[in-house]
């Protein structure tokens, strides 16, 4: 049975990222982790997709030691088996690397008829790795979809784009990038969770991947990494009724000058 | 020749990105798929335009061409206009010549052959600084710079006939109907969350709206989950930034996703029953009450106003 | 049904009476199964912070050693306060951390705690499922076989119902009530993060060591009290009430706990720190009175928090060992292959559960006096304003002093005698 391999990250929680507002210094170490927002909708999309299709779902992604904590997350949305390049390396790895590495897991899954990747990952939201794995494998690439359909070997889809909707067919296997909005993600339930933990998890190592030291280096080099500055006033109307805090805010937003 | 290459699907950003080209003092190299694409170009004044000629009507099937360009003239940037299509492309150029890409990126400078640029991370939490040194793809997302007309400069035109990818197949396209009101030169906006509890309600925020004549806007999950307004009118890092001299957020939770797109306004304000919801933290005024309250009061306060 | 769906027990909430006793159980070899609503153990908890340790050693010698714990609590602090002044008693005895030894307690960050601990049954075995909440039980001829949630069943021997305060699960078998808002309080709790050094500084503490502060007199004569916790970088604030009587007093939570922060006595503790953690949350008041006359039915044991074992005795609250003890309980009773709902009950007993709820069970008329929270402390701080008031005015007596402030305050002698007698016979 051939595979449609959907490929997710596991991504810091922005709400629990820390920047020290004095020098805007970002501090990872107590965020957790999270199946990045619409790597959910991807895998649904996976999932739905074996089930009409007849193939089978399974899941990649490329993360350092804590990724371990997404296999079971990642299987209990449907996939049958996960996939897992467990390499430090993921923390620091830019659009070039992740997609060399992406690719050569790909390569070593085998069998596979169709990749499928989010339109862009929550921290990064690069919008590049799909289209990446798709030019570095040689298959054809349908970005930033928000309908599609298999039939046989043929993948038909529709592309939002910003004035208009594209539909575009083409052979597979391919690559696609999803939109959230091309299925939601539901939360899963109970007994797929329990069978989540039954899935197989096939580990790789970077060395186990047919890659040279060229593949798994940045192209970009990060100079800086800081938090924004966001300094707004923060005035909150607390005194008396509602009515005298609207009329405060009326006060306020005519001293501003903005009504 | 080396230089720094523009491509663009969309003709108003080609203008922005030829211009930010041109402060890096080197060739400025423009490609275009058609001679139509090209005639635009010209008025921008790049040193070359390359047409490259095809069979596929899909600028994406257009990659392996651009890529084998920019190898053969030995670029140094290749700048992609951010739009859906450029996004792609850039990504599959930048795979195809195993080079880096910096996406979304601002504040692009060029030194020493090196470019570097900033990005932002998180959802818009954070920014980083990326430089690359060798040919390294850039996209740039439109409006972030002018577009500066020049006659004086005549373009070489080279055409060339080129492969294209044959294997994505265009079946048709429908236009997006355009509907909502145009955000981006909004005086001020009125922001729709999910605190609305149906399609209905919206009426509130359009009063308020009308009461201090702002537009109406509208968080993503309004937009892309519910369907309850265009997609044109949702605000943030992936839809529209807006910089209004006020913005206030009705209902809205106050992801940095969605913030982002506000982060210019002059003045923010928050109506949120949660008194611990994110967007308190970047308000300039904020009243926690349930906004089937306070937005009918706020309606008749301007109006009285 | 297969035999897929079928495990030994099933148990209700990852708190830590539902983690000690999947631990327990799976290290028996026992094939356990948790679910948890939050996303993960710990998420959905909101807990002062302080932990006795030799619950954890109930569970596995020395397994508080490897446990993701805070500072062993080497100061006892209580403090008595009005509205701008306070008086804080602290108390210190090395006996309670000798070297080499078990410290007594120590400050814990529940979010933290709870995913080790889960982590720990994990590793021995028992499968922890997050992200689902449990909607009902699975009933047949009289007996509790399974529970329901989403849209799955599920079936187990037994099942454990370790749900926390306000269990639905305990309500639902028919064992316990509605609780009443007389009998419960609430809890607010922020954690504030500080570098450990200013915490230490602060509170007078080495590396390691922590301070505990229950705080009297802030909640406005309402029945209830403040705590602080110091942990490694963040400190532990909050205060536990009576909601109805706040209700009553026309006062929001959210202000009291404001002006508990603002006190000038507290804030300089918290200045400067960042708010990293808000929560809510209900706790159990009525001590070994609130334990449902039931414990157990057919197929059911209820545990933790959802079976009343919280004490809440104005100078500490205790919950987690006692959650932790019950769970153990409940493991061992399983394990002894004999009936486990009278088991249970015996093993309570064996592991001086019921009989230290019930050696404390006076506190209570203690803590119902409502000149505790607003008058008594006021009394206090009066007294030593008058001693440490200095300055041209000739002082007054002690003895003067004492009754002028207890006039101030509106207190008959009448009154305390009588709450001085009933103190004395609560404890
Ligand atoms: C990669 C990525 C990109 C994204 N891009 C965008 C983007 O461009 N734009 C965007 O908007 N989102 C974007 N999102 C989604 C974003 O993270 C949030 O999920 C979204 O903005 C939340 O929308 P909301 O505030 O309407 O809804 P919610 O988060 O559900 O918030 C609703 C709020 O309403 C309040 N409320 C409820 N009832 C009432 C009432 N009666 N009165 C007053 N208040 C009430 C609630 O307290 C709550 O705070 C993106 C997410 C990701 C991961
Ligand atoms: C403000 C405050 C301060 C406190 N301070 C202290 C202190 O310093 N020291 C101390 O020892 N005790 C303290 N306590 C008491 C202590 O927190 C509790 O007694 C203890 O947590 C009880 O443990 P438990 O395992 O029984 O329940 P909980 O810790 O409440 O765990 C119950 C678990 O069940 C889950 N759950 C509930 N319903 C369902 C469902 N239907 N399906 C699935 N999962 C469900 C919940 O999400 C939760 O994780 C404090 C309590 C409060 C409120
Ligand atoms: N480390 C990774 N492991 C698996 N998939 C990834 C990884 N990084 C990115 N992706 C996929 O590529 C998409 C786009 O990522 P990005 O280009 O970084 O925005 C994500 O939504 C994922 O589907």
């Amino acid at each position: 049975m051939s595979k449609i391999i959907v490929c997710f990250k596991w991504v810091k929680a922005e709400d629990d990222l820390r920047i020290d507002p004095a020098t805007l210094n970002v501090d990872l170490s107590k965020a957790k982790g999270k199946i990045s927002e619409y790597d959910r909708n991807a895998i649904e999309t996976a999932k739905l997709a074996a089930d009409a299709s007849g193939g089978e779902a399974v899941a990649l992604t490329y993360g350092a030691a804590d990724a371990k904590a997404s296999l079971k997350d990642a299987m209990s949305r449907g996939p049958k088996q996960a996939f897992w390049v467990n390499d430090q390396s993921a923390e620091s790895a830019d659009g070039f690397v992740t997609a060399n590495v992406l690719a050569s897991a790909i390569r070593k899954i085998g069998d596979y008829s169709l990749i499928i990747c989010a339109e862009g990952a929550a921290d990064t939201y690069a919008h590049q790795v799909g289209p990446r794995i798709g030019a570095i494998m040689d298959i054809p690439v349908i970005s930033f979809v928000k309908e599609m359909k298999i039939e046989g070997n043929k993948l038909t889809a529709v592309r939002k784009l910003e004035n208009s909707f594209e539909q575009v067919e083409v052979e597979l296997p391919a690559v696609v990038t999803v939109l959230p909005e091309i299925n939601p993600a539901p939360i899963p339930g109970l007994k797929a969770v329990l069978d989540a933990g039954k899935k197989p998890v096939t580990e790789f190592k970077i060395q186990d991947l047919e890659l040279d030291q060229d593949d798994i280096t940045r192209k970009t080099e990060v100079a800086s990494f800081k938090g924004c500055s966001t300094s707004r006033k923060k005035i909150m109307f607390t005194e008396g009724d509602t009515k005298e805090r609207v009329n405060a805010l009326v006060a306020a937003l005519k001293k501003e000058g903005v009504l | 020749m080396a230089g720094i290459y523009v491509y663009s699907d969309n003709s108003e950003l080609n203008g922005e990105l030829i211009t930010l080209a041109r402060t890096s003092g080197q060739e400025v190299c423009a490609m275009a798929l058609s001679d139509a694409d090209a005639a635009e170009i010209v008025k921008f004044g790049p040193d070359t335009i390359f047409i490259l000629k095809g069979q596929n009507p899909i600028a994406e099937s257009y990659t392996g061409a651009m890529a084998k360009l920019l190898t053969d003239q030995d670029a140094s940037v290749f700048l992609v206009g951010a739009t859906v299509r450029g996004r792609d492309i850039a990504a599959q150029v930048a795979a195809k010549v195993r080079c880096g890409l910096i996406s979304e990126a601002g504040n692009l400078t060029f030194k020493d052959g090196a470019v570097q640029a900033n990005r932002f991370m998180y959802g818009g939490l954070t920014e980083q600084i990326e430089t690359g040194k060798a040919l390294t793809a850039v996209t740039i997302p439109s409006g972030k710079y002018q577009s500066v007309k020049n006659e004086s400069v005549k373009s070489v035109v080279v055409s060339m006939t080129v492969d294209t990818d044959p294997r994505i197949r265009l079946l048709g396209s429908s236009p997006v109907v355009k509907e909502g009101a145009d955000l981006s030169k909004a005086k001020r906006i009125v922001c729709a969350g999910m605190g609305f509890d149906k399609k209905e309600d919206l009426k509130i925020a359009e009063d308020l709206a009308t009461s201090m004549g702002a537009e109406v806007g509208c968080t993503r999950c309004i937009a892309e989950d519910r369907g309850w307004m265009p997609a044109s009118t949702y605000i943030g890092i992936s839809g529209a930034v807006v910089k209004p001299d006020l913005y206030l957020a009705l209902g809205v939770s106050g992801q940095i996703q969605h913030t982002f797109g506000v982060r210019d306004s002059k003045v923010i304000v928050g109506i949120n029953n949660n008194e611990k919801a994110a967007i308190f933290n970047v308000v300039d005024y904020g009243i926690v009450g349930d906004l089937y309250e306070v937005a009918p009061l706020l309606t008749e306060a301007v109006k009285n106003s | 049904m297969s035999e897929e769906d079928k495990f030994d027990v099933i148990i209700i909430g990852a708190g830590p009476a539902g983690i000690a006793c999947a631990y327990t159980l799976a290290k028996d070899g026992r094939n356990v199964l948790v679910i948890e609503r939050g996303t993960t153990a710990g998420s959905k908890n909101v807990t002062g912070g302080r932990f006795y340790t030799y619950a954890l050693d109930l569970v596995e010698p020395g397994l508080w050693k490897d446990a993701a714990l805070e500072r062993k609590v080497t100061h006892e602090q209580i403090m008595m306060m009005d509205k701008k002044t306070s008086i804080t008693i602290d108390y210190s005895n090395p006996s309670f951390n000798r070297e080499g030894e078990m410290p007594q307690s120590f400050t814990i960050l529940r979010a933290v705690f709870d995913e080790w601990f889960a982590a720990k049954a994990e590793e021995a075995g028992a499968v922890i499922a997050c992200g689902i909440k449990v909607d009902g039980l699975i009933e047949k001829d009289g007996r509790i076989i399974g529970v329901r949630a989403g849209g799955d069943e599920m079936y187990s021997d037994l099942v454990v119902a370790a749900d926390g305060v306000n269990s639905m699960i305990a309500r639902e078998a028919g064992l316990v009530t509605e609780l009443s808002g007389e009998t419960i309080g609430v809890g607010v709790k922020e954690v504030i993060e500080l570098p450990s050094k200013t915490i230490e500084e602060r509170f007078h503490l080495k590396p390691g060591e922590g301070a505990s502060l229950l705080m009297l007199g802030c909640t406005e004569g309402i029945h209830g009290g403040g705590f602080l916790y110091t942990n490694n970088e963040s400190i532990s604030l909050g205060c536990v009430f009576t909601p109805s009587e706040a209700a009553h007093n026309g006062r929001q939570i959210h202000d009291i706990f404001q002006d508990l922060k603002m006190h000038p006595s507290v804030y300089p503790l918290i200045e400067g720190g960042k708010t990293v953690e808000y929560g809510a949350h209900l706790v159990r008041e009525e001590g070994y009175r609130g334990i449902p006359k039931k414990l157990y039915r057919d197929g059911l044991i209820v545990i933790g928090e959802a079976a009343g074992f919280v004490l809440n005795i104005g100078y500490t609250i205790r919950g987690i060992d006692l959650a932790i003890v019950s769970g153990v309980a409940a493991a061992r009773a399983v394990i002894s292959g004999k009936n486990p709902g009278p088991e249970y009950l015996d093993e309570l007993k064996r592991i001086k559960l019921l009989p230290t709820m019930k050696a404390v069970d006076g506190y209570f008329d203690l803590l119902e006096i409502p000149r505790m929270y607003a008058a008594y402390p006021k009394v206090a701080t009066g007294v030593f304003n008058k001693m440490y008031t200095v300055g041209t005015d000739v002082p007054v007596s002690i003895k003067k002093g004492i009754w002028s402030v207890v006039k101030e305050n509106k207190l008959s002698l009448w009154q305390l005698a009588k709450d001085g007698i009933r103190g004395f016979r609560s404890i």
